[in-house]
């Protein structure tokens, strides 16, 4: 009884979007994105040896500032078996003008867009930019920012380069979780 | 062109005014300084566009109460480079009350000394009560209709 009495109260947060299923440590379940076209794309055929997700955004003053160092990012891994999977949840910024900018910004990678922010709400992303670095089993090793400054030329930690590298090494991440900073992702409002 | 408008633009072209700067220390001495008044800490950021949505009501708001020991203090989270926009943006709508810039070695033990909840997301709003003690947090968008209502338990 008080097993489904847990379940039901799970279930009821999890449709209210309050509960963030994926921590760290813990293995991600599949969820589903949609590219530019509107075509549904599984995250199981999305990802590799290692897994980046990104939450980013057109708008976002400080996601932009970081649109340089993500195009590095890719350049830098994606040869090593690194997958990139960017997604843009915010309701406020339509599939097309992802795509735009997206084109604007010379992206190598493609830009998902989580309707409904329903997988921003299972990671509990809360800025643009956030990132999660996922192993191969497709478990969380390594949540935050991309670095610690805004301004590139004042970069003292590499966070997500760190991860990465010790992710591909098979060691495990030192710093795994970090303050990740931004605009705020831009929820749809749902109904309680 | 209103009065207000006038004085929005004379603000703007006086130019920027320097920001003081303010780490964890600075944020205690501060609101043991403004103690004896009731404080409401606005943390913004001139990139923040809900925080540049915000701050004019604030500034209406704390006008309206100021004769009952209402005072705005501003805390901007811009990086040094936009100290300027941000002093700017003040002048512009016309904030009477001291303005500090967030200049911390730790962010993450600033944000925890403010707020163990906050999780530095702006913009942040912080209610202090006229012994110092905080009274009430808004963390992220607000409307100010909700923070007059809260300020009314504070008198």
């Amino acid at each position: 009884m008080r097993q489904a009495v847990s379940w039901l109260v799970a279930a009821l947060l999890a449709a209210a979007g309050w509960g963030q299923e994926f921590k760290l440590g813990a293995k991600v379940s599949d969820f589903t994105l949609k590219d530019v076209s509107g075509t549904p794309v599984a995250f199981e055929k999305l990802k590799g040896k290692v897994t980046v997700i990104g939450f980013i955004a057109t708008k976002c003053p400080i996601s932009n500032d970081y649109n340089e160092r993500m195009k590095a990012l890719y350049q830098d891994y994606q040869g090593r078996g690194v997958r990139f999977v960017f997604i843009n949840a915010n309701g406020t910024e339509p599939a097309s003008e992802v795509a735009g900018h997206a084109q604007q910004n010379g992206f190598p990678f493609p830009v998902y867009k989580d309707d409904g922010n329903v997988v921003a709400d299972r990671f509990g992303a809360e800025y643009t930019p956030e990132v999660y670095a996922l192993d191969q089993a497709g478990a969380i090793r390594y949540h935050g920012a991309i670095d610690d400054s805004r301004v590139a030329a004042r970069i003292k930690a590499q966070h997500l380069r760190q991860a990465l590298e010790a992710m591909l090494a098979g060691q495990g991440v030192e710093t795994a979780q970090t303050r990740a900073f931004g605009c705020t992702i831009k929820r749809v409002k749902k109904a309680s | 062109m209103t009065r207000r408008r006038w004085l929005a633009l004379a603000g703007a072209l006086r130019g920027p005014a320097r920001l003081t700067p303010v780490d964890e220390a600075g944020y205690r001495k501060l609101l043991e300084a403004e103690r004896g008044q009731v404080l409401l800490v606005d943390f913004w950021a001139t990139w923040c566009q809900p925080c540049r949505v915000e701050l004019p009501l604030l500034v209406k708001l704390e006008a309206k109460y100021r004769g009952r020991g209402l005072k705005l203090i501003t805390i901007s989270c811009d990086e040094p480079e936009q100290e300027a926009d941000a002093a700017r943006f003040l002048a512009q709508c016309q904030v009477k009350g001291p303005a500090y810039i967030k200049r911390a070695a730790s962010d993450d033990r600033f944000i925890a000394s403010v707020d163990a909840k906050w999780s530095g997301a702006l913009p942040a709003l912080f209610f202090y009560d006229r012994q110092g003690r905080k009274a009430r947090s808004f963390l992220g968008e607000t409307e100010v209709a909700a923070v007059e209502a809260a300020l009314g338990k504070l008198w």
